[in-house]
């Protein structure tokens, strides 16, 4: 059987959302990069594999499969016993609303402000624009204070065991604190205890440090 | 005990909801939240659905909320022997069912929604287009459009060979922008033709269409 080939980009955020899955699970995987800095994942021969042009895909020995959440659920269906989906039905319902509360409710304010920020925080001479910034972490801040109300109830944002749903948030949720300190940041306000507790549990699981300075291909765990 | 949901009756995810049931065949009560007057901002309600939209549904004293879950978990209950979810064991169809879910709601959801409020809505309340913002929209519309219409070329849903979840859950939209804003989003574009044609008019979603 082949190795899982990722097809993404090393710094790319939503290549290293599928790569912390696998790191959890221990699935080894080969990263091949893809030249987006000149356009190939816009090229008829990457098109054919995602129509969107966009990365990452995967190529699970002939089997090809985009959107990153899509990719991660499908590793994590591999390895039931991991609860990373809970199979329970109404524990499974709960997880459902939590992924859907992370795509609706975080990833629009969080991608958008979080991906300036890092661009800034790279140093990368791409335009951005604080007003922008401070309208999407404006709109961030009202949304974590609901995460905070549900967070005060339950260790994770599914319930009491941690699953997909939280380690969606993980790329966009860090490059948000870009913005702050340290110790003072949108994730780690003062006024939102429960929501920084949860975030510094995940930002120090080892499925996420193995790839502070990039993805690459892991065959052992 | 009737399946309560808390809704508003023209909402978009409200009737996203009253579809699946309707599909079901699981009867429901509409308790009305209602946005104009400002309810789903409501304490009472925010204890039901913390971030402070429609719908929040409550199965017999089991709460939920976000319509797209509300929806897998109708299906989950309700659905013996419902296609409209892949069997788990399933796991490439329950793959290509993911993709096709996050397709509809990372590529349409937002372009079409926000195109909704700048051609409907904003009229209706008497605020001013911003010409700008729906140019930009449409050409993003009409680009992840031409994606479905390649996609949809090949196989006959979204997700492949079966009509599931991801293809109903862009009705509300759809329905909206090309019946109530009037958009041609799919004369030029065949298989969505042929795909719209056919998801819009199964008799759940004619019922709830216009009102959940």
């Amino acid at each position: 059987m082949a190795i899982l080939k990722l097809y993404g980009g090393k710094q790319a955020s939503c290549t290293r959302r599928v790569a912390t899955v696998l790191h959890e699970l221990n699935v080894p995987f080969e990263l091949i990069e893809v030249d987006v800095m000149n356009g190939a994942h816009k090229k008829p021969e990457y098109l054919k594999f995602q129509p969107f042009g966009q990365i990452p895909y995967i190529d699970d020995d002939g089997f090809i499969l985009y959107e990153t959440r899509a990719i991660c659920r499908y590793i994590a269906a591999k390895y039931p016993k991991s609860g990373l989906i809970p199979t329970e039905p109404k524990a499974n319902a709960l997880f459902e609303q939590a992924a859907s509360v992370e795509l609706t409710n975080f990833d629009p304010s969080a991608s958008k402000a979080g991906l300036q920020l890092w661009i800034k925080k790279m140093g990368y001479t791409y335009p951005t624009d604080d007003k922008v910034i401070a309208d999407h972490l404006e709109t961030l801040e009202k949304k974590l204070d609901a995460y905070e109300a549900i967070l005060s109830k339950q260790r994770y944002v599914a319930g009491e065991t941690i699953t997909l749903a939280d380690i969606f948030h993980l790329r966009y949720g860090v490059y948000v604190t870009y913005d702050g300190s340290e110790s003072d940041n949108i994730m780690n306000r003062a006024s939102r205890p429960n929501v920084a507790r949860w975030y510094n549990e995940l930002v120090s699981r080892p499925s996420w440090l193995a790839y502070l300075d990039g993805v690459k291909t892991t065959t052992a765990y | 005990m009737p399946f309560k949901i808390y809704g508003f009756p023209p909402s978009t995810c409200t009737r996203r909801v009253a579809l699946v049931c309707k599909e079901l065949n699981v009867p429901y009560e509409l308790i009305p939240v209602s946005i104009p007057k400002g309810e789903h901002k409501a304490p009472e309600y925010l204890k039901r659905q913390p971030f402070g939209v429609v719908p929040a549904i409550d199965d017999d004293g089991f709460t939920m909320f976000e319509s797209r879950p509300v929806a897998r978990y109708l299906v989950a209950k309700y659905g013996k022997g419902s296609t409209l979810v892949p069997d788990p064991k399933d796991i490439i169809a329950t793959a290509k069912f993911e993709q096709a879910v996050s397709v509809e709601n990372n590529h349409f959801d937002e372009p079409a929604g926000e195109l909704f409020l700048q051609l409907v809505i904003k009229p209706m309340r008497g605020l001013p287009k911003d010409e700008e913002r729906v140019k930009t929209l449409l050409a993003t519309l009409n680009s992840k459009l031409d994606v479905y219409e390649m996609v949809l070329a090949k196989q006959p849903y979204l997700g492949g060979d079966i009509l599931t979840l991801a293809d109903l859950f862009h009705l509300p939209w759809l329905y909206g922008l090309t019946e109530k804003a009037k958009l041609d989003l799919v004369t030029s574009r065949p298989n969505v033709a042929r795909w719209y044609q056919e998801i819009s008019s199964r008799p759940a979603w004619q019922a709830v269409k216009d009102g959940a």
